[in-house]
C-alpha cells in the first residue's frame, strides 16, 4: 500500500463543495510539520492500542484453552473415573459375593483397584477444585454462578470422601459374614449397594454433569468468535489508516516508499495472520477434542455406568431373591435406558462410534442384545428353581461372557476417545503459545516503524 | 411370623425420615427419599389377621384335615400328578437362617422348612433324590397367590396359620410352634419389650410383629428383611428386634453377642400352605408330618437346624 506514486506537490487544497469534518478543516490550516507530528502521535497510539487489543484477545483464548487442558479436562476425567469406578465396584462386589466365601482373586483385585482409583480421583479432584478458584475469575464468566458450581462440586466430593469408607466397611462386613456362610452377609451387601446407589453415585453423577458442563463452557470460551472478529476489524481499520498515511506522505514528500510505515504495515500483517491462523488451528483442535473426544467419552461413560448397574442388579437378584424382584425391575429399567434403540444410551454410543469412523462401539447393540438374552435365560433358570445353574451363568457362563464383551467395548471406547480428547485439546492449547507476547512485540514494532518513518520526514523540515 | 414386606428400598436412609411414621405412608416416604434405588414394586399388604385371640373365629391349631392312614399316592390324585411331572414345586424363603436360607457355601437352599418339604417329596417319589424338588424363592405377599394359582404346589415359609388365611388356603397340621419374643445385645439391661418403652425396635415392614412393638410403646423401625434388622442392631441404630423366636434364633446364631429375652408375646403356629383344590394333598402331607413326629425324624431335623436338646413336636390336631 505504500507503493502508490504521489506526484501532486504542495498541500492538498480542499474541495470547497464538499462538507468536511472539523478536524480536516483544522488540519487544512496547519503546517505540514505539525500535521506530521499529529499523524505520528495518532499512528503510535493506534499501534499500541492494537497491541493491547490483540494481546488481550490472544490471552483470552490462550487462558481458556489452558483452562480446558489444565483444569476442566482433568476434573471431568476425574469425575468420569469416580463415577465408573464406583459403578464397577458395585458390580464387582456383588459378583464376587455371588461366588461365595472363596471369591475369585481377580474379582477381589478388581474391586480393590476400583476403590483405590475412586479414592485417588476424589483426592485429585478435591485438590483441583480447591486450586481452580482462578478459573472463576475468567472474564466473561459469571463469577457467582461459577463459584456456586464449584461449591456444589466441593460438597459432592466431601460426600464421596466421607461415605466411601462407610461403603467399603459394609462390603468388608458382607464379605466376612459371607465367608462364614451367614445370610447376614447378603444384608450388609444390600446395604452397601444401597449406600453406593443412594448417596455415592448421585454425588459422582452430579460432579460429572457439572464438570462436563464446565468443560463445554471453557471450550466454548476458547473457541468463541466475537472477540477475534473485533480484533480483525480493528486490525483492518489500522491497515487502512496506515495505507492512507503512506499515500498522503508520498504526495507531500516526493518519496515513493516510506520504509518505516512499510515496516509497520508488514508487522501488522504478520500479527494479523498469526492471530487468525492460531485461532483457526486452535479452534479446530478444541472443537475436534469436544466432538471426537469429550462428547463420545460422555456417551460411552453413561452407557457403561448403566450397564454396570444392570450387572450389579443381575448378581443382587441372585444373591437374595426371596421372591423380591426390585433388582430385576431395576435391571429392566437399565436395559430400557441402554437400548439399543432411538434415544437410548447405546444409540448415542453407536452414533459417536460411527462418526469417529472405525472406533470401538459400533457393535454394542448386538453385544447388549446378546447379554439381555443370556440374562433372560439365566432368570428363567433361576425362576425354575435351578439357582446353581443361574449362578454359574452369571459367574462364568453366557451371561458373564456377554456382559464382559459389552463392558470391554465400552471401556475401550472411553479410553480411545479420552486419548483423542487429550491430544487434540493439548495441541489446541499449544497453538496459542506465545501469541499474546507476539502481539505485543508486533505492535511495538509497528509503533517503532511509524515513529522512525515519520520522524525522518519531520527532520527534513528542520 | 405373618408377613415379610417388600425389600429393595434404601431403608437405611429412609429410616431417618420414617422412624415415627407408620403403615403405607412409610413405603411412599422411603421411595421418595432415594431416587437412585430400585423402586418398591409392591406395597406391603400384610395380612395382619392374628390380632387379639378374642377376634379368632376358629382354632388355627386344629383346622387341618385328618390323614387317612400312612401317606399313599392314589391314582388320579394331585400327588400322582406331581409324580408324573417328576418334581415337586415348593415356595420357600431364602433369607431366614435355619428355616429357609440360601447357604452361600454351596448355593443350596436349606433349613427346617426345607427339610419338611423334602420329606413330602420323598414320600411322593419314594426316593430322596435332590432333583425331586424345585425350590422357588418367594416373598410373603406371593405365598397365598402362588399356592392358590398353582405356581407352586406347597409353601414352606415360616407361615403362621391364621383364621383369615384359612379362608384362602388350606394348611397342614402345625409343624412348628413359634412365639414372638425380643432379641437384644448381650450388653442390654432390658428384661422384656416393656423395658424398651420409647426406644427403637426393629421388625420387617408390614409384619404383625410391628403391632406388638407399638402396643408396648416402643418405636417400630421397619425394614425389608430380618437380616436388615440385625445390621441395624449391630450398627447401634436400634436397641432390639422383635419377632418369632424361630427367626430370632437364626439371627442370634449369626451374632453371638445377642440374646433372646422376655416372655412369649404371641403364639405363632406354622403350617405348610396348600391350595384348597387339593384336599387329598393336605391329608397326604399331614400323614407325612405324622410319620415325622412318630419316627423321630422331626426331632432329628430340629436338632440339625435348631440345636439340641430337641423339643417335642407340636401335637397334631384336626378339625373334626
Amino acid at each position: 500500500m505504500t507503493t502508490s506514486v504521489g506526484v501532486s506537490p504542495g498541500p492538498v487544497t480542499a474541495a470547497p463543495s464538499v462538507r468536511r469534518p472539523w478536524w480536516r478543516s483544522r488540519l487544512d490550516g496547519a503546517t505540514t510539520p505539525s500535521r506530521l507530528r499529529l499523524l505520528l502521535a495518532l499512528l503510535i497510539v493506534l499501534s499500541l492500542a492494537w497491541g493491547v487489543l490483540a494481546a488481550l484477545t490472544a490471552d483470552q483464548h490462550a487462558s481458556a484453552a489452558a483452562d480446558v487442558v489444565a483444569v476442566s479436562e482433568p476434573l471431568s476425567l476425574d469425575a468420569e473415573q469416580i463415577y465408573t469406578s464406583l459403578s464397577d465396584a458395585d458390580a464387582t462386589a456383588a459378583s464376587a459375593f455371588l461366588a461365595g466365601g472363596l471369591e475369585p482373586a481377580e474379582a477381589r483385585q478388581r474391586y480393590q483397584a476400583d476403590i483405590t482409583e475412586a479414592a485417588i480421583r476424589i483426592e485429585a479432584a478435591s485438590a483441583l477444585v480447591g486450586s481452580s478458584a482462578a478459573r472463576t475469575q475468567l472474564p466473561g464468566h459469571p463469577p457467582k454462578q461459577a463459584s456456586a458450581a464449584s461449591t456444589a462440586v466441593g460438597d459432592d466430593l466431601a460426600v464421596l470422601s466421607g461415605q466411601l469408607p462407610a461403603y467399603t466397611d459394609e462390603v468388608g462386613t458382607a464379605r466376612a459374614d459371607n465367608r462364614l456362610g451367614l445370610p447376614l452377609g447378603a444384608a450388609y451387601l444390600r446395604e452397601a449397594s444401597g449406600l453406593l446407589r443412594g448417596t455415592l453415585l448421585p454425588a459422582a453423577s452430579d460432579i460429572y454433569a457439572r464438570e462436563s458442563a464446565q468443560l463445554t463452557s471453557a471450550s466454548a470460551q476458547a473457541t468463541g468468535l466475537p472477540l477475534i472478529i473485533v480484533a480483525v476489524v480493528a486490525e483492518l481499520g489500522l491497515g487502512y489508516v496506515l495505507f492512507r498515511s503512506s499515500r498522503w506522505l508520498s504526495r507531500h514528500t516526493h518519496r515513493v516508499v516510506n520504509y518505516g510505515l512499510l515496516l509497520a504495515t508488514l508487522a501488522g500483517l504478520v500479527s494479523l495472520v498469526w492471530l487468525v491462523s492460531a485461532f483457526v488451528v486452535g479452534r479446530g483442535d478444541l472443537l475436534h477434542a469436544q466432538q471426537e473426544g469429550s462428547a463420545p467419552v460422555q456417551a460411552f461413560a453413561r452407557a457403561e455406568v448403566a450397564a454396570l448397574r444392570a450387572h450389579a442388579d443381575e448378581s443382587l437378584t441372585l444373591i437374595d431373591n426371596s421372591g423380591d424382584d426390585s433388582y430385576q425391575q431395576d435391571y429392566l429399567a437399565q436395559q430400557k435406558l441402554l437400548g439399543p434403540g432411538p434415544g437410548t444410551l447405546l444409540a448415542a454410543v453407536q452414533a459417536a462410534a460411527s462418526e469417529g469412523g472405525g472406533g470401538p462401539g459400533r457393535d454394542v447393540g448386538a453385544q447388549a442384545r446378546a447379554w439381555y438374552q443370556a440374562h433372560a435365560a439365566l432368570r428363567a433358570q433361576d425362576d425354575a428353581g435351578n439357582h446353581a445353574a443361574a449362578v454359574t451363568s452369571a459367574q462364568s457362563g453366557a451371561a458373564a461372557t456377554s456382559f464382559g464383551r459389552l463392558s470391554t467395548t465400552l471401556s475401550e471406547g472411553i479410553d480411545t476417545h479420552q486419548a483423542v480428547f487429550a491430544a487434540s485439546a493439548r495441541s489446541g492449547r499449544d497453538s496459542f503459545t506465545g501469541l499474546a507476547v507476539g502481539m505485543i512485540v508486533a505492535s511495538l514494532v509497528m509503533a517503532a516503524g511509524c515513529a522512525w518513518g515519520l520522524s525522518r520526514r519531520l527532520a527534513e523540515y528542520r | 411370623m405373618n408377613a415379610r414386606p417388600r425389600p429393595g428400598l434404601p431403608w437405611r436412609r429412609a429410616l431417618l425420615v420414617v422412624v415415627a411414621a407408620s403403615g403405607l405412608a412409610l413405603g411412599a416416604a422411603a421411595a421418595a427419599a432415594a431416587p437412585g434405588q430400585p423402586p418398591a414394586i409392591h406395597e406391603a399388604k400384610a395380612a395382619k389377621a392374628v390380632s387379639a385371640p378374642a377376634a379368632e373365629t376358629c382354632d388355627p391349631t386344629a383346622s387341618s384335615l385328618r390323614p387317612s392312614g400312612p401317606p399313599q399316592v392314589t391314582p388320579g390324585s394331585f400327588m400322582a400328578k406331581i409324580r408324573a411331572r417328576g418334581y415337586l414345586i415348593a415356595g420357600v424363603d431364602q433369607s431366614t437362617y435355619r428355616f429357609g436360607f440360601l447357604n452361600p457355601l454351596n448355593n443350596q437352599i436349606e433349613g427346617f422348612d426345607i427339610d419338611m418339604v423334602r420329606a413330602v417329596a420323598t414320600a411322593i417319589f419314594g426316593n430322596s433324590n435332590p432333583g425331586t424338588v424345585h425350590f422357588k424363592a418367594i416373598s410373603d405377599q406371593q405365598r397365598i397367590p402362588d399356592v392358590s394359582n398353582g405356581t407352586v404346589d406347597i409353601v414352606a415359609h415360616t407361615m403362621t396359620i391364621t383364621c383369615d388365611r384359612l379362608k384362602l388356603v388350606d394348611f397342614s397340621s402345625v409343624y412348628f410352634q413359634a412365639a414372638q419374643r425380643v432379641l437384644v445385645l448381650k450388653s442390654s439391661t432390658a428384661k422384656s419389650l416393656d423395658d424398651l418403652h420409647g426406644q427403637k425396635v426393629c421388625a420387617t415392614r408390614g409384619s404383625d410383629s410391628v403391632d406388638r412393638i407399638k402396643e408396648h410403646h416402643a418405636i417400630a423401625v421397619q425394614v425389608p428383611y430380618w437380616t436388615d434388622c440385625l445390621v441395624l442392631l449391630q450398627q447401634g441404630d436400634v436397641v432390639a428386634i422383635s419377632t418369632d423366636d424361630s427367626i430370632l434364633d437364626g439371627l442370634a446364631a449369626q451374632d453371638p453377642w445377642t440374646m433372646i429375652i422376655g416372655p412369649q408375646l404371641t403364639k405363632e403356629p406354622y403350617g405348610l400352605a396348600i391350595s384348597k383344590q387339593h384336599p387329598e394333598f393336605v391329608r397326604f402331607v399331614n400323614a407325612v408330618l405324622q410319620q415325622l413326629r412318630t419316627d423321630g425324624q422331626w426331632k432329628s431335623i430340629y436338632t440339625r437346624w435348631l440345636g439340641s436338646p430337641a423339643k417335642d413336636p407340636p401335637p397334631a390336631k384336626y378339625a373334626g
